[in-house]
């Protein structure tokens, strides 16, 4: 039952050493799944649904499945 | 952090302008004011251009601490090259903006305002007679009560949205921006900013604003195939600089988003106003945000003293807020995005065309007027611009 394994996680990852931490990405989330803590963007997985919404508003292509 | 252990009239939720200028005001009129910052530092990290008005509107000294240069007016260029100068109406200063919003939250303090600062809104409970603002600070939980609270938590937004109000955007509202402060440019004139339109930057432009021994060279996009960022390291090279840039290298490097795509349509409910970036109080055609921030600040930090006078929290009674930003600013607001889904859709050739029907220098940006005389030469942009004249 192969076709059940996941290629790609369900959802938005953020790559720390790129992300410049202005919280445009945060702006833009109805699920309330992305929050900023200091310098670090934080995705709850349990929120996140995979809109990608986020990654349009990103300056800096941070945010990645 | 002592400042979490009591109970407020008001707790102003964000340390930028519009909080700090709000917190003031509330203070000043005798309400027990919370003001709270979820970083550590106040004022960090900086996500703006540092255009601001004249501040003596404000009542506030232009302090050698923050103020890093005057400004006279502007050169705006088009594909071509063409540069038009406006002058008037468009004078203010570049600030350092991390040293701006701690004065703006020192000077709040100083009436009277708790600050909590490294302290983050995890959460909001309607109680029946205001909120309990659930907040984080070093791994523990604090409620504090709160009879008001203001949400000026930025481009985030999260706060009011907490309480059940729309506040998050959509990313077509959104102008994604970067920009790199730099230092050996070679500008134009060292007291005008520099506005470049068209592919450079799609849907939004390119800005150089002198700041003393810097200038601060961004860009805006929306929507767009490339990253601000690309688009931004491409521009340096771009042949309408001339070269000025070829020996500038930067000392900062900044990004953020700007809600341009309006005010939200709720302002205020039962015990919460939004202000700010939160609220949309910023222009949609240039991106400017301060001057409005800062005088809806101030408004909503007045009219929540006056209901704390009252003992009156209602949406009716906050409403007060909502009718005074508006009817000082909604007109603009809404002329402003209008005038920016014009240029949105004007290409290259059609931005040139209108510089080119611009003669001389102008006085002040009257799009209206401006209108006209482009008609005049190009009719062919009529289609563009029949519902301003």
């Amino acid at each position: 039952m192969y076709y059940f394994q996941k290629v790609q996680s369900d959802t938005m990852k953020v790559n720390h050493e790129k992300c410049g931490y202005c919280g445009a990405c945060v702006g833009v989330c109805r699920n309330m799944a992305i929050e900023l803590v200091e310098n670090t963007i934080i995705i709850d997985d349990e929120k996140c649904k995979n809109c990608k919404l986020c990654a349009i508003v990103c300056p800096l292509n941070v945010l990645e499945e | 952090m002592r400042e979490l252990t009591y109970s407020y009239d008001v707790v102003v939720v964000g340390a930028g302008p519009a909080g700090s200028m709000a917190s003031y005001y509330a203070s000043k009129n005798g309400a027990k004011t919370l003001l709270v910052e979820k970083s550590q530092e106040i004022g960090e990290p900086v996500r703006c251009a540092e255009a601001v008005p004249r501040l003596e509107n404000f009542g506030i000294a232009t302090d050698s601490s923050f103020v890093r240069n005057y400004i006279k007016g502007g050169y705006l260029i088009a594909p071509n090259g063409k540069r038009i100068v406006v002058k008037g109406g468009t004078d203010g200063y570049i600030v350092e903006r991390k040293i701006f919003d701690k004065y703006l939250a020192i000077r709040s303090a100083r009436v009277g305002t708790n600050i909590a600062v490294k302290s983050r809104v995890i959460g909001l409970d309607h109680n029946g007679e205001g909120y309990d603002v659930i907040i984080k600070h070093l791994d523990e939980e604090y409620v504090v009560k709160a009879k008001v609270v203001i949400a000026a938590d930025g481009v985030e937004s999260s706060v009011a949205e907490m309480a059940g109000l729309k506040t998050k955007k959509n990313p077509k509202e959104i102008c994604s921006c970067a920009e790199y402060e730099m230092v050996n440019a070679k500008l134009l004139d060292k007291n005008m900013m520099e506005f470049y339109f068209g592919d450079v930057s799609p849907k939004g432009y390119v800005w150089l604003f002198p700041k003393g021994d810097t200038v601060n060279v961004g860009l805006g996009v929306i929507d767009s195939k490339k990253k601000a960022i690309d688009y931004l390291n491409e521009f340096l090279e771009n042949p309408i600089l001339e070269g000025r840039l070829d020996k500038a290298t930067p000392v900062e490097f900044k990004c953020g988003g700007a809600p341009v795509g309006g005010p939200i349509k709720k302002t205020v409910k039962d015990n919460l106003m939004v202000v700010g970036d939160a609220a949309g109080h910023i222009s949609p055609l240039t991106g400017g945000g301060i001057y409005l921030s800062m005088d809806c600040g101030s408004i909503a930090g007045e009219v929540a003293a006056e209901c704390v006078k009252k003992n009156e929290f209602s949406e009716e009674c906050l409403m007060k807020y909502e009718n005074r930003w508006k009817e000082k600013h909604y007109k603009n607001l809404m002329k402003d995005l209008k005038y920016k889904n014009i240029l949105q859709k004007l290409n290259e050739d059609e931005l040139n065309a209108i510089a080119d029907a611009i003669d001389g220098d102008l006085e002040d940006i009257d799009l209206k007027k401006i209108a006209v005389k482009i008609i005049k030469k190009s009719p062919s942009l009529l289609k563009y611009f029949k519902d301003l004249i």
